[in-house]
């Protein structure tokens, strides 16, 4: 069953991903985006995150995807122009890629995986919101604290960011 | 590859695809806010490397971790996309390599 | 007390000189007369050290430090034996007289206090010369004699000519001392010590081979230049653009016989090698005879008598070189009352005929100035060594030494004979007959603080060859007056007068016209084509090197190369935040892999 749900959305997520990438209208890439994000959720369940599962729901595919939805709205964004391909980038890319790849297999030898498969169960409650919260109340409140200071700064900044000058 | 019994290597070359892909459309498209969404990609195959690991390791550390970055990327988003407007509203453009002044 | 005496000798003038140019530029009488008191004081002071004791022996005098390594040692001492002693009264005695003289002839002169300022520098260092018990302190005041040169030939700043022959005179110099300081490094190197008193030690049991002949050479090249002897000796008829008293005491009395002086201090050393000694007499030999074949065709009265100051000088080095450093010194003596003599009375001569100095355009002055050619006729006799005049003894000593080499007996006997003849070609010419010029006719005599330093002179030049003055100079000093030399000198000498006065006597302008004579055997022009050339052809390239290479190639092209990285490096920077992001991501993947490979993330 693990096997089964692994692949369908494994591959799900990468056909919106690719799909993201390759499409030109805003919208569509807009909506690509947000299956993938559904996807990465998915995959989540797979591994007992439930809570990480549901905060990238509302979180990301709840509000940050209706963000990029108002600004395309906002800046009438078009549709990307046909350009002919820019083939350094493409080789840049490729390049980057496969040397990734390559060094990823060489250093993969170097870290022994246990080599256990996945097994439903086996995680005894990792995942929940109350395991979650007994760590990130206890062990890592103060990082906790700094990121509600983090997110102030970013409300603050937006706000000053988006002001229009007075019409003098 | 192994079908039918997935290992924490199989999570692990999902994530690095994932990125691969995300890499892909942050150099090679031109508008902006597409680029800003290749940066998601990113950061979500980071997030599953993270809990995939954490999930093999029986640690629920990672997890911890990827809240921090869903939470850091949402504000990240929204300042990204407050910048885009302002820059939008100056330069009335949104590509790229037409926003390339800060140079020699 | 009189332990420190030389210090007292020593700094006097030099602190003459200082408060002059420093305080009392403003007031010429005030300053001549702290000069010459100076100077009187050093007179003093060293007739006090030559009569003290019984004048033998070196009197122990405690040295200012200044150097002192582990091997090396070279402080400012005195060395005040009889030689010193003697030297020191000379020239300050001489220098006082021509002070005296100077109060005369410069009392129209508006610039009189710096004139006075740089004679008491250059008693200064005359004296520190004289006084030096190392070659080190004797070559800074060798130099410093150098600079006082430079300053008096040059007083007259207003004459291009002077300030030329003032360049002259320092830049021959620093050639000679050129071989000077490699002979004093090549002593030190050679001998472990620059001190006079430890040489005698020092050079016991050295075999002669040629570094020892070498350091020998080099030496005497400090006094070729100083000395003006072959080929350095351009610089000293030259030298007579500067006032008659400097040419007087600097340029025939005191500062040409630096050289001779040194020479004789570091005669141990010379006398190691039989080449340096044969070199230097057989120079000295051939400066007797050369200068006074020019001195036949000359019509300055300064410049005649500044060619038979090459040829004397030349008398005293061949005396050294011949090893008879007893006889150089005699005849420096006497040479200095002598000359010094001549000088002040061609100095009343051309002051009286109103600064003309040509031979030729005087005439008649034996009535008009009867005193000055009174004397003049007494140092003629004397630099001719006509007897019973004090050169005569002189120089008869020195044609004794040359007894054992017949070739230098031969050209300084024939440099008598020509002496002899240009001496009284000048007198006849500028003395005799009828004035051939308005300012000869009302010639007159000087003050008198020109005539009692001629008169002093005057009886200094007849009866030092009476005194035992050997006693006082130190050195050996032959005796032996071997009678063929002392008859074929005297004889060719007083033949030299024949020919002169069959020529020259009435005579209105010169019958002789030897051109190769007059333009100095064309020595200045062979100068001017090959060394200046060749100097200004080095300088070019050198300048061409600096241009090309110095400024060109390192100055501006290390400029241009970081400019040109800089360019380079700036094509980097375009702008474009996906090249930005690719290069970042890549660095990343590199970062990662180098740290896998190191272990550190396992």
């Amino acid at each position: 069953m693990e096997a089964v749900f692994f692949w369908v959305f494994a591959a799900g997520l990468l056909i919106s991903a690719s799909a993201l990438v390759a499409f030109r209208n805003p919208i569509t890439n807009a909506v690509c985006l947000v299956v993938a994000l559904l996807m990465q959720a998915a995959l989540f369940i797979t591994l007992e995150a439930f809570f990480l599962a549901a905060v990238q729901v509302i979180v990301y595919a709840g509000a940050v995807m209706v963000l990029f939805l108002f600004v395309i709205m906002l800046l009438d964004v078009k549709e990307e122009a046909r350009r002919k391909p820019p083939w350094a980038k493409i080789v840049a890319v490729l390049g980057i890629g496969g040397g990734a790849v390559f060094g990823a297999t060489k250093i993969a030898t170097l870290f022994p995986f246990s080599g256990k498969t996945l097994q439903w169960g086996e995680s005894k409650g990792g995942g929940s919101a109350a395991e979650l919260g007994r760590l990130l109340f206890n062990s890592y409140s103060p990082l906790f604290l700094a990121t509600g200071v983090l997110l102030l700064v970013a409300t603050v900044g937006v706000v000053v960011l988006c002001r229009r000058d007075p019409e003098s | 590859m192994n079908f039918g019994e997935i290992t924490l290597g199989h999570y692990l070359a999902l994530s690095s695809l994932l990125f691969l892909i995300g890499l892909a459309g942050v150099i090679l498209r031109r508008s902006l806010l597409i680029i800003m969404m290749s940066l998601e990609l990113l950061l979500n195959a980071a997030n599953l490397a993270l809990v995939a690991v954490g999930r093999f390791q029986g640690l629920p550390d990672p997890q911890v971790a990827v809240f921090f970055v869903i939470t850091v990327a949402a504000a990240e988003v929204s300042l990204g996309l407050a910048i885009l407007v302002a820059i939008f509203r100056i330069r009335k453009t949104t590509a790229a390599d037409q926003l390339a002044s800060l140079r020699f | 007390m009189l332990a420190y005496t030389p210090y007292l000798i020593l700094f006097l003038p030099l602190l003459a000189a200082v408060s002059i140019r420093f305080f009392l530029n403003p007031f010429p009488r005030i300053s001549v007369a702290v000069s010459t008191v100076a100077c009187f004081g050093s007179f003093l002071g060293s007739l006090a050290l030559l009569f003290s004791g019984s004048g033998e022996g070196v009197l122990a005098t405690p040295a200012l430090p200044w150097i002192e390594w582990a091997g090396f040692r070279a402080n400012f001492g005195i060395l005040a034996d009889p030689l010193a002693r003697g030297m020191a009264a000379l020239v300050s005695g001489v220098a006082f007289l021509v002070h005296l003289y100077s109060i005369a002839y410069l009392q129209k002169d508006p610039s009189r206090s710096r004139f006075f300022a740089e004679l008491s520098l250059f008693v200064f260092s005359m004296l520190g010369i004289v006084l030096a018990d190392n070659l080190i302190s004797m070559f800074i005041c060798w130099e410093l004699v150098g600079v006082s040169s430079y300053l008096l030939i040059g007083f007259w700043v207003e004459r291009p000519a002077a300030g030329a022959a003032a360049n002259q005179a320092f830049l021959v110099n620093r050639v000679g001392d050129f071989g000077f300081i490699l002979g004093i490094l090549g002593a030190w190197a050679l001998f472990g010590t620059v001190h006079f008193a430890d040489l005698p030690e020092r050079v016991v049991g050295m075999a002669p081979g040629w570094a020892v002949t070498a350091i020998g050479l080099g030496l005497f090249c400090g006094c070729l230049g100083k000395s003006a002897q072959f080929p350095l000796h351009v610089w000293l008829p030259d030298s007579m653009e500067g006032p008659t008293p400097v040419s007087s005491l600097l340029h025939a009395a005191t500062m040409v016989v630096a050289g001779v002086y040194m020479l004789i201090r570091v005669l141990p050393i010379l006398e190691l090698s039989q080449t340096t000694m044969m070199t230097i007499a057989w120079v000295g030999g051939f400066m007797t005879l050369f200068p006074a074949l020019i001195a036949c065709q000359q019509n300055d009265i300064k410049r005649i008598l500044a060619y038979s100051t090459l040829s004397e000088i030349a008398y005293m080095v061949m005396a050294v070189g011949l090893g008879a450093p007893g006889s150089a010194m005699y005849h420096l003596t006497t040479h200095a009352f002598f000359k010094c003599l001549l000088f002040l009375a061609a100095g009343s001569v051309i002051h009286g005929c109103h600064e003309e100095q040509n031979i030729w355009k005087m005439g008649g002055l034996m009535k008009r100035m009867p005193f000055t050619v009174f004397v003049f006729l007494l140092g003629t006799l004397a630099l001719c060594g006509i007897p019973p005049v004090s050169g005569f003894w002189s120089k008869d000593s020195i044609f004794a030494a040359t007894v054992h080499h017949p070739g230098l007996a031969g050209l300084s006997m024939i440099a008598g004979f020509f002496t002899s003849f240009f001496m009284l070609r000048m007198i006849l010419v500028a003395f005799t007959g009828e004035p051939k010029n308005d300012a000869a006719r009302h010639a007159h005599e000087g003050s008198i603080l020109m005539i009692v330093p001629m008169a002093i002179l005057a009886l200094l030049s007849l009866v030092a060859g009476l005194f035992p003055v050997e006693r006082f100079l130190g050195g050996t000093y032959e005796d032996g007056h071997a009678a063929w030399t002392l008859w074929i000198s005297l004889v060719l000498a007083l033949a030299g007068f024949i020919p002169a006065y069959r020529l020259y006597r009435n005579a209105s302008h010169d019958p002789l016209d030897v051109s190769f004579l007059r333009n100095k055997f064309y020595i200045d022009e062979f100068y001017q084509r090959v060394l200046v050339r060749t100097q200004d052809s080095f300088a070019k390239l050198a300048d061409a090197f600096e241009g090309w290479v110095v400024r060109g190639f390192l100055l501006r092209g290390s400029g241009v190369v970081a400019r040109a990285s800089g360019q380079g490096l700036r094509l980097v920077q375009c702008g474009q935040v996906q090249v930005y992001a690719a290069v970042f991501i890549l660095g990343v993947f590199f970062l990662i892999g180098w740290l896998c490979r190191g272990g550190v993330l396992r």
